[in-house]
């Protein structure tokens, strides 16, 4: 392996999924480990920050980390209680996420752990803990920057742009594609011809603006939770169809997809016919793009 | 800029939004100030007071919501009418733009009727 590489610890969307039908795709909610050289930086704290957890505690020769949130759903969270370098002294351990300050990132992560809802409280990490404020100019953690933007999902949801070992890759956990277009398609009727011109313009601003985020990275991980069948009953869940993915991966001319954000619900084989047909898209575009399953650890050197 | 007509404030970074606020506000007697930037636009406020502020929520420099909370901060913006315009029409988020004081959510894409409605019945007392 070389030292710089990602590793899925977490790929369901929503909550966890443990069951043994599911667990070749594996089980774990939200959590993206990204590492260059000494420098570890996590994606989300779902479940699979847990097992993250154990294996720093036990094989790693680092002691600084920095953690960003996309968001505060619990499946990106109700993994932080677990994670054991959050209690040990040996760890500094950064967090930054969606926020007005630093204060306001500390209590939305530590609200989750206060009485009933968890019996000990932040109060006992005895890892050096820093909440890092929001800056325009972004995040640098030793050789990766980090930017973000606002995605589509309810509250705020940030997606992540890396760079890292000379790549983009681009972390967007949660979000729900072409969401404007639906509502502009549901309520044309409420404008007039001239008004007309000018949704096709906000449609075109909107799907621009969506593309520019992610256009020619390197690596996408993305939202990829429903089947079309799915997506017509869950429309404004804050999620997206993989058909949608793939599509606006290949439009935007990203060089790796990784669907991501499972539903719990589906078992290896629907999601491997979901890989089966992505890969289909992928074809009749006549796209160069390689698609995967982000599945359970699974490590991508980069 | 007259002294005597009100002024609505738009912070949208979609230029084809701005254009469906300059066609709703051509019958009324108001004056229009328009913002791409949510950091522009937020330099401008620290120092005025509209009698209606439009805010759209995804934006690239900051979302409306962090915007909001940060203006709420002003004693200057304790109480700005706002009024929230956004593709991102989820129950969270209109919860989140409640809690800031919005006096209407209102999903995208707008007509220039409902703009112009939403300006006549929150500058008439201006």
């Amino acid at each position: 392996m070389t030292n710089s590489y990602l590793r899925f610890w977490g790929v369901r969307g929503s909550y966890a999924a443990p069951q043994k039908t599911h667990l070749g795709v594996g089980g774990n909610t939200s959590c993206v480990e990204i590492r260059s050289g000494d420098h570890l930086l996590v994606c989300d704290g779902g479940t699979g920050i847990i097992p993250l957890g154990e294996e720093l505690m036990a094989n790693s020769d680092i002691s600084e980390m920095l953690v960003v949130f996309t968001h505060y759903h619990w499946d990106h969270i109700c993994g932080l209680p677990f994670f054991q370098p959050a209690f040990s002294p040996q760890w500094k351990i950064k967090f930054f996420g969606p926020g007005e300050s630093a204060e306001d990132i500390e209590s939305r992560l530590s609200n989750q752990m206060k009485a009933p809802y968890f019996p000990v409280e932040t109060e006992t990490w005895m890892a050096d803990i820093e909440y890092i404020s929001p800056s325009k100019t972004g995040i640098t953690h030793g050789p990766m920057s980090l930017s973000f933007h606002n995605v589509h999902h309810p509250g705020v949801t940030y997606g992540y742009r890396i760079k890292v070992a000379g790549k983009n890759v681009i972390y967007v956990s949660d979000n729900e594609i072409d969401f404007l277009k639906s509502s502009i398609e549901r309520r044309r009727d409420e404008f007039d011809d001239e008004e007309h011109e000018l949704l096709e313009q906000i449609e075109i601003e909107e799907r621009d603006a969506e593309l520019d985020e992610i256009r020619g990275t390197d690596i996408l991980i993305h939202d990829a939770q429903y089947t079309p069948h799915d997506y017509d009953k869950k429309r404004g869940w804050g999620h997206s169809c993989y058909v949608d993915a793939v599509n606006f991966a290949i439009d935007a001319e990203v060089k790796v997809l990784y669907l991501y954000h499972h539903d719990p619900t589906y078992d290896d084989e629907k999601i491997n016919a979901i890989h089966h047909d992505c890969m289909q898209i992928v074809r009749e575009r006549k796209s160069t793009m390689e698609c995967h399953i982000a599945h359970e650890g699974l490590i991508v050197e980069l | 800029m007259s002294l005597n007509k009100p002024t609505v404030v738009i912070v949208d970074d979609s230029s084809s939004v701005r254009t469906f606020f300059e066609r709703a506000i051509r019958p009324l007697d108001v004056e229009l100030e328009m913002f791409a930037s949510a950091n522009d636009a937020f330099t401008y406020l620290q120092t005025h007071k509209p009698a209606l502020l439009f805010l759209d929520i995804i934006m690239p420099e900051k979302d409306g919501l962090t915007f909001l909370q940060e203006l709420r901060h002003l004693p200057l913006h304790e109480d700005t009418p706002t009024v929230v315009i956004s593709s991102k029409d989820y129950a969270q988020d209109r919860v989140a733009a409640k809690e800031l004081g919005v006096v209407e959510f209102v999903a995208k894409p707008m007509s220039t009727k409902a703009i112009e409605e939403l300006i006549v019945r929150y500058t008439a007392s201006s």
